[in-house]
């Protein structure tokens, strides 16, 4: 190339039609239609429809200094030499190995020379220098587009260019170190952070009611999926389906071990199956947590007597069709590889199936080629919120599938349901009381708690749920196992109650710590308020700390001089509001206020209850940690109102930025 | 009939004996109402039920194979001082060795993968939150509005507030109707591309499987 290019004669081509693509199958005895219709060709028109001038606003280039659009990175080669810039030991194996490949295609220029015969040089590609306003630029660029360019450059401060450097003959497209635009996304993170924070260290910061007491009205009514749980009896099987991992642990964790809960609570049988590996060992670990709420009494499920995990469904959809076509043969082996004891015939043999889904693939999987194979059984499902859109559908379509319960709203409404109904299987008078206790009730310390029974329900706050009355069971809801068990008759007596027992009352107007141990070193199991009363168990070798029992069927400590010891008939203690243990007279229901420590804050939560001792029915219910309920579901209404609020604040900003733009863009032509 | 050809003619047999298998052996009133048309169900049945054991069969070992294959890979990064590949293999290594030394207790999922995946889910909050804020930016145009508008009415029908009950109406609407369009819409697609996969794997226009 001896002659320099002219660049003012330089023509572009016409642009040559497309070769025609090979054409296969059935597609080779169709017509071939044009790229684009011959009309539209003529009158020079797009396919793509365009909305008025009106309704169009202009694009906003980007308005962080230094920004660039990003690299067309298109092949291999492309992404080749931007990895170019980078140290050759943080290639990723496959580029270094096309690296290696393009370095040996490369032929050094003594090779060019022996290749190419009786030659003596190698032509090489003249260097192009461009500069701003050089002979490239202005034959490259019309009028209007250089001005599009000034008006860039105006525009980002003519900073990009400067932030870039050269180095080995290349061009280093840098962002500079900070920018200005990273304070708007910090400042925005930390508020959505404080927001979703705040619930959980002061119950101050509360937006938003609670969820509904019920579910919302579906094709198969509003608590027909509860129902049917419900109506459970000892002889049913229930195949409860894990399909979530542990990045949806956070939501469906709750309504995967109330169902369990639920089902476990009615004397069924739940058999845990799953096509995600991990989430057997997250079923496991969710039983685990029900055997510690329960181990006081010594009612922990056993597996392979109580429940079964079955062993893992690899394959996806096929996995899932091979338990509808052979569940006979997967129920007969755990997940441990043992034998289970379970013969089945057919899946139609399980009374319910209970589907946790995490995606909706997962639900439509179940759908297909479970439900489609059953002919008694129904599905009752379960998904996360960001899969319901999809889910519904199914619920919505399929007269087998009931449902759908969605993310952790309906997961609070489910426990409450439960509390409400199993509270009720309860004397009145030692009912569970679920409504928290007032702020200044719990902070202040002031009043006295030996109020009775009675006195302890207090007025609930707006945003709290309404206090739940002790009402009769559903009369729409028969339960078989309950009316016939003797959990009713195992109840206190008269004679149990008046036994004399020894329990102490805090006298401190300080709060009091009741710790693990007998020292102060020992962790802080919760606080207890002057008034506050507790069935004594033993004191410690000096007499300076009493060994006390708390409603939850666990032990404490608490320090001798802050309390008064007395001796009080059991009827006397409860209707102080005290609490006793399975080691007290009665072995029976305990009540009390609880005063959770939750990050420093003494936030008021619900009472607790406990079934009797040996009992068969609510202990499996009522005994789950609820004391992060109430603040979690603040924090999401929280939560949910400043992103509304960042979303709409920072779209107006911009969408005023792209108005102004649009005049300047007016002015300059 | 080369080895392409094989493939494909096994595929084709295979796959419909599968169809045949389970299309038809589930329905044994297909065949009449008496008790032969039972019997004949199941055994059309048989094969379909021993190719699908088979198959789930392979996917379990291939998910062994996955598990040494990545081993593999790591042992080698290792070899070149890739520092990742070396805390991948110790995790294994601990998970394996802990799993084992206590008779299978899962704490560790419990101390390390799900909250380690909880937050990584969480990160989501703020980054669509931020995310969402800048539409404007990238597309500030008619579609970006109606985006953003979409996104806030879908917010705010969320939230448990009783001041915003129209709003919540109409979040409603937009749900169970355009939505659930949408949704609709995108399982029949869904639906149609996966008969039409199969169709064209057993025809051989698709050979995937040929390796």
């Amino acid at each position: 190339m001896s002659e320099e290019f002219n660049w003012l004669e330089y023509a572009e081509p016409e642009e040559s039609a497309p070769a025609p693509s090979p054409r296969r199958g059935l597609s080779r005895f169709l017509p071939r239609l044009p790229r684009r219709p011959r009309i539209f060709r003529t009158l020079r028109l797009s396919f793509r429809p365009r909305l008025p001038g009106l309704l169009r606003l202009p694009r906003l280039p980007r308005l962080r200094r230094g920004a660039q659009p990003a690299p067309k990175q298109s092949s291999a080669a492309d992404l080749l030499g931007t990895q170019d810039e980078r140290p050759l030991e943080e290639l990723d194996d496959r580029l270094q190995m096309l690296r290696e490949r393009s370095a040996a295609s490369l032929r050094s220029e003594a090779e060019s020379r022996q290749a190419l015969y009786d030659v003596d040089e190698v032509l090489t590609a003249p260097e192009i220098l461009d500069k701003p306003g050089g002979v490239i630029s202005a034959a490259a660029l019309s009028k209007a587009q250089q001005q599009q360019v000034e008006l860039l450059k105006d525009i980002v401060g003519g900073g990009a260019a400067q932030a870039n450097e050269v180095s080995g003959g290349r061009i280093r497209l840098g962002a500079p170190a900070f920018s200005l635009s990273a304070i708007p996304r910090i400042v925005g993170t930390a508020v959505l952070l404080l927001l979703v924070s705040l619930p959980f260290a002061s119950s101050d910061f509360s937006e938003g009611g609670l969820p509904p007491a019920e579910f919302q009205e579906d094709r198969h009514g509003a608590t027909t999926l509860y129902n049917l749980l419900d109506n459970l009896t000892t002889d049913d099987y229930v195949l409860v389906a894990f399909e979530y991992g542990p990045a949806a642990a956070g939501e469906l964790d709750s309504i995967a071990e109330l169902f369990l809960r639920h089902i476990v609570a009615q004397g069924a049988k739940p058999l845990i199956v799953s096509s995600n590996a991990i989430a057997i060992a997250r079923a496991r670990n969710i039983i685990g947590g029900i055997n510690r709420s329960v181990a006081f009494s010594g009612n922990e499920l056993v597996h392979l007597r109580d429940y079964a995990i079955l062993r893992y469904l690899p394959g996806g959809s096929l996995g899932l069709r091979e338990l509808s076509e052979n569940f006979a043969d997967v129920a007969r082996v755990s997940y441990k590889g043992e034998l289970t004891g379970l013969e089945f015939e057919s899946l139609d043999d399980m009374t319910h199936i209970v589907l946790i889904a995490e995606r909706a693939e997962d639900m439509r999987h179940w759908a297909e080629q479970v439900v489609t194979q059953v002919e008694r059984t129904r599905l009752l499902a379960a998904s996360a919120y960001a899969a319901s859109p999809l889910a519904q559908i199914y619920a919505n379509s399929m007269d087998e599938i009931v449902g759908l319960l969605v993310g952790y709203r309906d997961a609070y409404t489910y426990g409450q349901k439960l509390d409400d109904d199993f509270g009720a299987l309860l004397p009145a008078s030692d009912a569970p009381v679920n409504e928290p206790v007032s702020p200044n009730r719990a902070l202040g310390g002031a009043e006295s708690q030996a109020e009775g029974a009675g006195a302890m329900v207090e007025p609930s706050p707006p945003t709290e749920p309404p206090p739940p009355t002790v009402a009769p069971l559903p009369t729409t809801t028969p339960r078989p196992t309950n009316t016939a068990s003797p959990t009713a008759t195992a109840l206190p007596t008269a004679t149990a109650t008046e036994e004399s027992i020894r329990v102490v009352e805090v006298i401190s107007p300080e709060q009091v710590r009741i710790r693990r141990g007998p020292t102060r070193a020992d962790d802080i199991l919760r606080l207890a308020l002057a008034g506050d009363l507790f069935a004594v168990i033993g004191t410690n070798g000096d007499g300076s700390w009493y060994n006390i029992a708390l409603s939850d069927g666990l032990e404490g400590w608490i320090a001798a001089f802050l309390v008064e010891e007395k001796t009080l008939t059991v009827a006397e203690f409860l209707a102080g509001g005290g609490e006793a243990s399975a080691r007290n007279p009665g072995e029976r229901v305990y009540l009390r206020r609880e005063i959770i420590a939750s990050l420093g804050k003494n936030r008021p939560r619900y009472y607790q209850a406990r079934g009797p001792i040996g009992g068969d029915i609510p202990e499996y219910v009522l005994l789950r940690d609820r004391s992060a309920e109430v603040p979690r579901l603040e924090a999401m209404t929280l939560g949910t109102l400043g992103a509304v609020v960042i979303i709409a604040g920072g779209n107006v900003l911009y969408a005023l930025g792209a108005l102004r733009r649009r005049r300047r863009e007016a002015d300059i032509e | 009939m080369g080895r392409g050809g094989l493939s494909v003619f096994v595929a084709f047999i295979v796959g419909a004996i599968a169809i045949v298998s389970l299309l038809l052996g589930d329905n044994p009133a297909l065949f009449g109402a008496g008790a032969g048309s039972e019997e004949l169900a199941r055994r059309l049945t048989l094969p379909g039920d021993v190719l699908l054991r088979l198959v789930v069969i392979v996917i379990a070992l291939s998910v062994v194979i996955g598990i040494v294959n990545l081993l593999y890979v790591h042992i080698g990064r290792l070899a070149r001082g890739k520092f990742y590949s070396a805390v991948l293999l110790a995790s294994f290594a601990v998970t394996i060795a802990w799993t084992v030394l206590n008779k299978g207790d899962a704490s560790l999922l419990e101390a390390v993968q799900v909250p380690i995946e909880s937050a990584l889910a969480a990160l989501l909050f703020p980054s669509l939150a931020l995310g969402g804020a800048r539409v404007m930016q990238k597309r500030a145009d008619v579609w970006g509005l109606l985006f953003v508008a979409v996104v806030l009415i879908v917010l705010l029908g969320s939230l448990p507030l009783a001041e915003l009950a129209p709003v919540q109406a109409f979040s409603d609407w937009l749900m169970a109707v355009p939505v659930n369009a949408g949704a609709r819409a995108i399982l029949l697609g869904i639906a149609l591309g996966a008969a039409v996969a199969g169709v064209r794997a057993l025809l051989g226009q698709d050979r995937a499987y040929r390796g």
